[in-house]
């Protein structure tokens, strides 16, 4: 068991290299000069050689790369071109609010994808309505969604905020729609996991020895439902964390999505770096806490290699 | 026929009654076989109803010069006289974008960038990554080694952001979409891949291929990519909605294919700023993504209805 972990920290030890690496040579042949980004405009150019020298950005790419590599090892994310500010202090706050939102749309993905598996499950005469409300779901692009909620509940309805912001009405509409685009894949795992263990054997056992429906739901159904669905949230709280890009886009919620995309445009590269090293160490570490929370709940795990 | 040439006891099944006739293998035609089969063969409705409307949108997108100039401004009918665009009516059946510009024109075409890209990028990622698959499970050791750990680094990129910054590196139009959707898209496949060409390994006829000598590249060749195909066909309508979605999103996201080409994720970054007053410019493009993603959908779960073998490979993946 602490093999199995041990081999898959280093994976993802190895996975976040590689993203690292392959970001910065991104980085560095995105057109455009950082220098002429941060300095005024009609600036002398002896000042844009300054700055230049003043970035390293003068220096050849492996040069660049050791350093910013050096840096990283003790912690140290780099200087924001634009805001003037240590990149880490620049994403602490925003990782927060994206932290809120990508909470709030695991909590409702589950909410609605799970009673829409268990209803699925229990209930053949739902069930193939529940199948054309997943596939309907599943064929929304999320920025869609997201426009289409607010068009209704923000432009014609006019109960939801329009203008943006992190405030906690704000936070109603990006998690619906975190939530309906996230619910078709947990509406599925569940009842395939629930419809398995309802024809099981040990189902079987447990009501001919006369135990009530709903303990034998809560105890040998539900429970197993448990371990692919820790899995899926692991997987979903770690790209969440990347940036709901989209999502904070249409809804202007100021996260670490919306911050990448503006950095982008501003050829601010230590904030963009940043964004996407944060991001990459979100997915695996949250990948390797399901794995860990998995093994605590599900014994049959901890025999994989 | 089979009960014709029998003769009577109609109840037994077919080749157990009376002797059959003695005809070459090729020739044999047994009936309640081929009724059986017809029983398969019947197309599942998931598989009809999603060609048919896939067909529907291609004839449209070839068919998309017919309607008119995409960029064609007209600033006399297109504007009404307070300069907002005018609502649908008379050949402006869905109305005009806010450059006076016809949104049903631009719509065809944005169905048609959007079929292209599909269609293109799919079959390059599921290439790449099926060729990765293979690789990796077969020959182990170090190409495993390599491979694989690309797939990883491939799996943990941050789709979208990692597709911004790719997109800053490139300029604008369907090569790029189709490049970045390629390079984000082709190591889940190759997951799939490697997992199957696993499982097919410890299977005889590997072993057998092995044991007769063959050549490494001659057993992926002949042994374990033909397994692999039928995995591929059912998973390559579930990437092609997925392809069609991200392509949307790029170019919502001003990333993928800029104005004034129409593409459907761009039409409705433009329609946004009307959302108060117009919806339909964001609702029809938005549509228009849905019915393509929900078409291939479609087609996924009929193959998957069709080949009972492929149901494990749901369209959540596992």
């Amino acid at each position: 068991m602490a093999r199995g972990l041990i081999r898959r920290l280093v994976f993802g030890l190895i996975a976040i290299a590689g993203v690292i690496v392959l970001a910065f040579l991104l980085e560095f042949v995105v057109p455009g000069d950082p220098a002429r980004a941060i300095a005024p405009r009609a600036t002398s150019l002896q000042v844009l050689a300054n700055i230049r020298a003043q970035l390293h950005l003068n220096q050849p790419l492996i040069v660049q790369f050791a350093g910013y590599f050096g840096n990283l090892l003790r912690g140290n994310l780099g200087t924001s071109y634009i805001q003037h500010q240590p990149v880490a202090a620049v994403i602490g706050p925003r990782l927060l609010t994206t932290g809120v939102l990508a909470l709030a749309g695991v909590v409702a993905e589950v909410i609605i994808g799970g009673s829409l598996g268990i209803l699925a499950a229990l209930y053949s005469r739902v069930r193939a309505l529940i199948g054309a409300v997943n596939l309907t779901l599943l064929a929304v692009p999320i920025f869609v969604l997201g426009l289409l909620l607010l068009l209704l509940f923000g432009f014609k309805l006019g109960i939801a905020p329009v203008s943006g912001g992190a405030g906690p009405a704000e936070l109603v509409l990006p998690a619906l729609t975190l939530g309906l685009i996230g619910a078709p894949w947990y509406a599925q795992i569940v009842a395939d996991q629930m419809q398995e263990s309802l024809a099981s054997s040990y189902v079987r056992t447990a009501v001919s020895k006369g135990l009530p429906d709903s303990y034998i739901l809560r105890r040998h159904v539900l429970r197993n439902v448990l371990s692919p669905a820790i899995t899926m949230v692991g997987l979903d709280l770690g790209s969440y964390l990347s940036g709901v890009v989209t999502v904070e886009v249409v809804f202007v919620w100021p996260g670490i999505g919306l911050l990448a995309v503006n950095s982008l445009h501003n050829l601010d590269r230590p904030i963009v770096m940043g964004t996407v090293i944060v991001g990459a160490v979100a997915v695996v570490f949250f990948n390797l806490v399901a794995d860990v929370l998995r093994m605590f709940v599900d014994p049959r795990t901890r025999e994989e290699p | 026929m089979s009960a014709v040439t029998s003769g009577g006891s109609g109840a037994s099944p077919p080749g157990l009654g009376a002797a059959p006739r003695r005809r070459a293998p090729w020739l044999r035609a047994p009936a309640a076989d081929a009724a059986g089969r017809r029983a398969i063969r019947r197309w599942p409705w998931q598989l009809v109803a999603g060609v048919a409307v896939l067909v529907v949108l291609a004839g449209l997108a070839i068919a998309a010069p017919l309607f008119g100039s995409p960029t064609h401004q007209d600033l006399i009918h297109g504007l009404g006289p307070t300069g907002l665009p005018v609502g649908p009516g008379p050949g402006y059946p869905l109305g005009a974008d806010l450059l006076g510009r016809n949104e049903l024109v631009r719509l065809v075409y944005g169905i048609r960038v959007s079929l292209i890209v599909a269609i293109v990028s799919n079959a390059t990622s599921i290439v790449i990554g099926a060729a990765v698959g293979l690789f990796a499970g077969y020959f182990r050791g170090p190409v495993e080694q390599i491979l694989m750990r690309f797939t990883d680094i491939g799996l943990a990129l941050p789709y979208t952001l990692a597709g911004l910054v790719i997109a800053a590196v490139m300029s604008a139009g369907m090569t790029r979409v189709i490049v970045i959707i390629t390079v984000l898209f082709w190591s889940y496949p190759a997951r799939l891949v490697y997992g199957e060409v696993l499982r097919l390994r410890t299977r005889g006829f590997v072993e057998a291929g092995e044991a007769m000598g063959a050549r490494g590249m001659a057993i992926v060749r002949r042994h374990l990519a033909p397994h692999v195909t039928s995995m591929m066909i059912a998973y390559s309508p579930l990437n092609a909605a997925a392809a069609v979605a991200f392509e949307a999103t790029l170019s919502y996201l001003s990333a993928g294919i800029n104005p004034p080409t129409a593409s459907l994720g761009n039409m409705i970054s433009d329609g946004q700023a009307a959302i108060s007053y117009r919806p339909l410019l964001v609702v029809a493009p938005g549509l228009a993504i849905m019915v393509l993603t929900l078409a291939f959908l479609l087609v996924g779960e009929g193959i998957k209805a069709y080949n009972p073998d492929l149901r494990r490979l749901s369209w959540l993946g596992g």
